[in-house]
């Protein structure tokens, strides 16, 4: 079935809201000025804010515009989301750097003590050395003796 | 025709400058001259009688609340159509979420003029109701308040080439959905 621009027109074009709206929409008004005029009254009455915020007119902006909270809410989770894992690979990457120079420093009291150990033998050796000749001195002219006497 | 525009522009003018001063009569004109446009981008959103009048009344409401920053009587127009936009989007979602069926839902009977095919019109505007609510917005504005692409732009917050395809695949899903319509009726009756 084909339809003419002229027919979507026919089938769209304004429709009267009926009798008595507009006395309608008059009272609704007047209600929520009166509402409005009372809720000031009882706050005037009741103890005085320190600084009045337009948080209500934030609120009903946002409210009215669902695709841009929504794409805000993403984007926030989003750098939230972003931050989170960068810190969480910066910590991954000074504890990896703390562990290594443990490691190192670990590593080296080790070689240092097998030098130190090395050097203790070096000079256990040669004092035993040292022993070694002394007395291998003192026993050479009992050696000549005996070898004489025979 | 632009003496009854100027006309018009001036009693608006009037009727505004009298709503700001406070003056309910003056409120009340505005609403008499807008409503019609209101309750209707409303009904054929919505299509529910009840609902658009309900909306209606609390854009008017929200225009009496900010009345100090309507400017003329363009302004105006253009206010009501973006917060009547803006509040049939909230109201369809809410809609969707507890979706009942209530008997002002169907359609109202069309008073079609002698040479349209009521059953068309009631059909189209069936169909309009499948349309997702962007593109609804869309022709609405189009073909009930006879707007460019340009100013529907500026009241959907849009840009204009959003707007033509939009209007663009609307008109090709709406002829779409009546074809099956019709089709759904033949296997019906055959």
């Amino acid at each position: 079935m084909h339809f003419s621009e002229d027919d979507l027109r026919e089938a769209l074009k304004r429709k009267d809201p009926g009798e008595g709206f507009t006395q309608r929409t008059i009272a609704r008004v007047n209600q929520a000025r009166v509402n409005q005029a009372q809720v000031s009254q009882s706050k005037s009455e009741s103890k005085p804010e320190p600084a009045k915020k337009n948080n209500g007119a934030f609120l009903v902006w946002w409210m009215h515009r669902p695709v841009w909270t929504i794409a805000v809410v993403a984007m926030l989770l989003l750098a939230f989301g972003i931050g989170g894992y960068q810190y969480s690979e910066y910590r991954h990457a000074v504890e990896m750097r703390l562990a290594r120079q443990r490691q190192q420093q670990l590593q080296q009291e080790a070689e240092r003590a097998r030098d130190q150990a090395i050097m203790a033998l070096e000079i256990a050796r040669a004092k035993m050395n040292h022993v070694l000749q002394h007395a291998q001195l003192q026993a050479e002219p009992n050696d000549k003796i005996r070898r004489q006497r025979l | 025709m632009e003496q009854t525009a100027a006309f018009q522009d001036d009693r608006l003018n009037l009727a505004l400058n009298r709503a700001l001063t406070g003056d309910a009569q003056g409120f009340a004109d505005l609403v008499r001259e807008h409503q019609g446009m209101v309750f209707s981008i409303a009904y054929h959103f919505l299509q529910d009688r009840s609902l658009a009048e309900d909306l209606a009344q609390e854009v008017f409401l929200e225009l009496f609340q900010s009345l100090d920053r309507i400017q003329s009587p363009a302004h105006l127009t253009y206010w009501l159509r973006r917060v009547t936009a803006n509040r049939c989007i909230d109201q369809g979602r809410k809609k969707h979420r507890r979706r009942e069926m209530a008997l002002e839902e169907a359609p109202e009977p069309t008073t079609a003029s002698p040479h349209a095919d009521p059953m068309l019109l009631e059909r189209l505007q069936q169909s309009m109701a499948t349309l997702p609510e962007k593109q609804r917005l869309v022709v609405i504005m189009r073909f009930q308040e006879g707007l460019g692409p340009a100013e529907i732009a500026e009241v959907l917050e849009m840009p204009v080439n959003t707007v033509k395809s939009t209007l663009h695949r609307s008109l090709a899903d709406l002829r779409k959905g009546l074809t099956r319509k019709i089709r759904e009726v033949r296997y019906a009756f055959f």
